[in-house]
């Protein structure tokens, strides 16, 4: 099937790709992420059990704990982060984890994520040209 | 971005290389969310201490440290100055700060924090370790932009009196103390500050508990991005929104929030809502409050380990109302009982014969931080009880434990027994 593309705003350059995780419901930072083992630890969300390593990230939202950002960041330095961040909207916890992270993101895409992205479909995030081309399984 | 003739001379590092990329990552966060410009931070309340996240650095050198893991910058930035414009005051700590030995027997975690401190108060920041900072001094005006790395002290403060903060993180908030900078955005900027959404609240709330659990089930009904407008609600108390303000910004993403009537930006809804916005209301009712106990509460007579009152830290007053309540009764031998608040307060109840009161319970009052932020829970501990529903929803996620959640007197009840006696079902 040929992969969908997506246009959107890049936000830091680069370009990665991985598995996605994808969820309508905002994340805590904080009792959110287990920033020791890259699981999400937060109870009764999607994402819980699952690791974030390598994987792109589908997010609505941060909730919870300004230190949000802080936790995503000890992943990323412990070599257990994502890979890419796909941001429908920004809010400020998720603005200052892109600054922090300075992974490949981008947001104020041309439609909506999480009709488009199934659980686990191969996404691929090129800031620079700023789009997000996935592979429908 | 447009910068001032000071801004380009701070990127240029005309007052060093901290200053310089303070400020390029405080102008990085401003290009992601379109800000034109940067305005002037006033006051920053700090995430100061040997805190668990900075551990992710393999390094225990304070500089070192800091420059990965706050700034993202090279090694050999030296994190040893604020700005001058910029009143600074700590956050919570990750260690009581009269008896460490009360939580951990752990004598090198003590000496680093203590170590980190002494380099946080060098540079000024005044070591106060509360997460309400606006109870003790950090007071911004309506309409002052300033940064708090505790997320219901900016719902709270600039809800109730029109101040101008995010939840913007703990490096963003370093970033702006030391350039005195943040980009000019969002809730910065008076124009997007109109409520998005309409809510009313359907359900009693008489005490400070009901108010914890409202904000705990408000929150669940608070997507991300809205700024909520509630139309209809029960007159809060200083205590009441204190607790709705920290379980709400558990279970949201909520920064501000307008009570119709009370906050200086709600005078009427005309003036509160956004122009198109829906006038649909979403109503918080007595099954909401009631689905959230269910869920923080396990709801059983089980024996209780461990008791936590005092998220967020409790005022002077509660703290009399604690000690009052447990009136030299003793708790139960089985259970570790602590009761936090913020050391300015703890001193004037050392004063008030309050701090004895309350320990010759058995009970230790302890302050600057909480078992939360600390990540320490008393050995051995698996039955907790709390009358926060931060502290019981985060718990819930970070531990295995069985958790009860109820009012500060359901737990002191379950002090003095030893066995949950809030309530059941």
């Amino acid at each position: 099937m040929k992969p969908l593309i997506i246009r959107g705003r890049g936000l830091v350059g680069g370009r990665a790709a991985g598995p996605a995780m994808v969820s309508r419901r905002a994340i805590s930072g904080w009792s959110g992420l287990d920033e020791k083992t890259g699981l999400v630890i937060e109870k009764g969300h999607p994402f819980e059990g699952r690791s974030i390593k390598d994987k792109v990230l589908v997010l609505s939202g941060g909730k919870g704990s300004n230190g949000w950002s802080v936790h995503f960041h000890a992943a990323k330095v412990r070599g257990i982060g994502p890979a890419a961040l796909v941001l429908p909207k920004l809010d400020s916890r998720l603005a200052v984890t892109v600054a922090v992270l300075g992974l490949p993101a981008i947001t104020d895409l041309e439609s909506d994520p999480f009709e488009a992205i199934d659980v686990d479909a191969h996404v691929v995030v090129d800031a620079d040209q700023g789009f997000v081309e996935i592979h429908r399984m | 971005m447009e910068l001032t003739i000071e801004e380009n001379k701070m990127l240029d590092g005309e007052y060093g290389p901290l200053v310089s990329h303070a400020l390029r990552k405080t102008i990085d966060y401003g290009l992601l969310v379109e800000a034109e410009r940067l305005c002037d931070v006033t006051m920053a309340h700090l995430f100061c201490g040997a805190h668990p996240y900075l551990e992710a650095y393999p390094a225990t050198n304070f500089d070192e440290a800091h420059s990965e893991m706050s700034f993202v910058g090279p090694k050999d930035l030296v994190f040893d100055r604020l700005s001058p414009h910029c009143r600074c005051q700590s956050d919570v700590f990750p260690l009581p700060a009269n008896d460490w030995e009360a939580m951990t027997g752990d004598l090198d975690k003590a000496r680093l924090n203590d170590l980190y401190l002494g380099r946080f108060a060098a540079m000024g920041v005044r070591l106060v370790g509360t997460c309400v900072p606006y109870l003790a001094g950090f007071i911004p005006m309506p309409g002052e932009h300033y940064v708090s790395s505790e997320s219901h002290a900016v719902l709270l403060m600039n809800s109730l009196w029109g101040a101008c903060g995010h939840s913007d993180g703990i490096e963003s908030g370093f970033w702006a103390a030391v350039c005195g900078k943040t980009p000019l955005w969002g809730l910065h900027d008076p124009a997007q500050r109109k409520g998005t959404r309409l809510y009313a609240v359907e359900a009693r709330l008489g005490t400070t508990h009901d108010w914890d659990l409202f904000g705990h089930a408000a929150g669940l009904k608070i997507p991300p991005h809205e700024i909520p407008v509630f139309v209809k609600f029960p007159r809060p108390d200083i205590h009441g929104l204190k607790s709705a303000m920290a379980s709400m910004a558990t279970t949201s993403g909520v920064e501000l929030s307008h009570f119709l009537g009370l906050g200086p930006e709600a005078p009427t809804l005309e003036a509160v809502l956004r122009p198109g916005a829906s006038k649909e209301i979403t109503v918080i009712s007595a099954g909401d409050l009631e689905d959230s106990r269910a869920y923080l509460s396990c709801g059983r007579r089980v024996p209780v380990d461990y008791v936590s009152v005092g998220c967020p830290h409790l005022t002077i007053h509660q703290l009399g109302e604690v000690a009052d309540f447990l009136g030299g009764r003793k708790v139960s031998a089985n259970t570790v009982t602590h009761v936090w608040t913020a050391a300015p307060f703890k001193e004037t109840a050392d004063r008030s014969g309050i701090t004895k009161s309350i320990e010759s319970s058995g009970a230790r009052l302890l302050t600057n931080t909480c078992p939360l932020v600390s990540g320490i829970l008393p050995q051995g501990a698996r039955s907790l009880a709390f009358d926060s529903g931060k502290q019981a929803h985060y718990m819930k996620s970070e531990t295995d434990c069985l958790i009860s959640y109820g009012s500060t007197m359901d737990c002191l009840k379950t002090a003095l027994s030893g066995v949950w006696e809030g309530a059941t079902g």
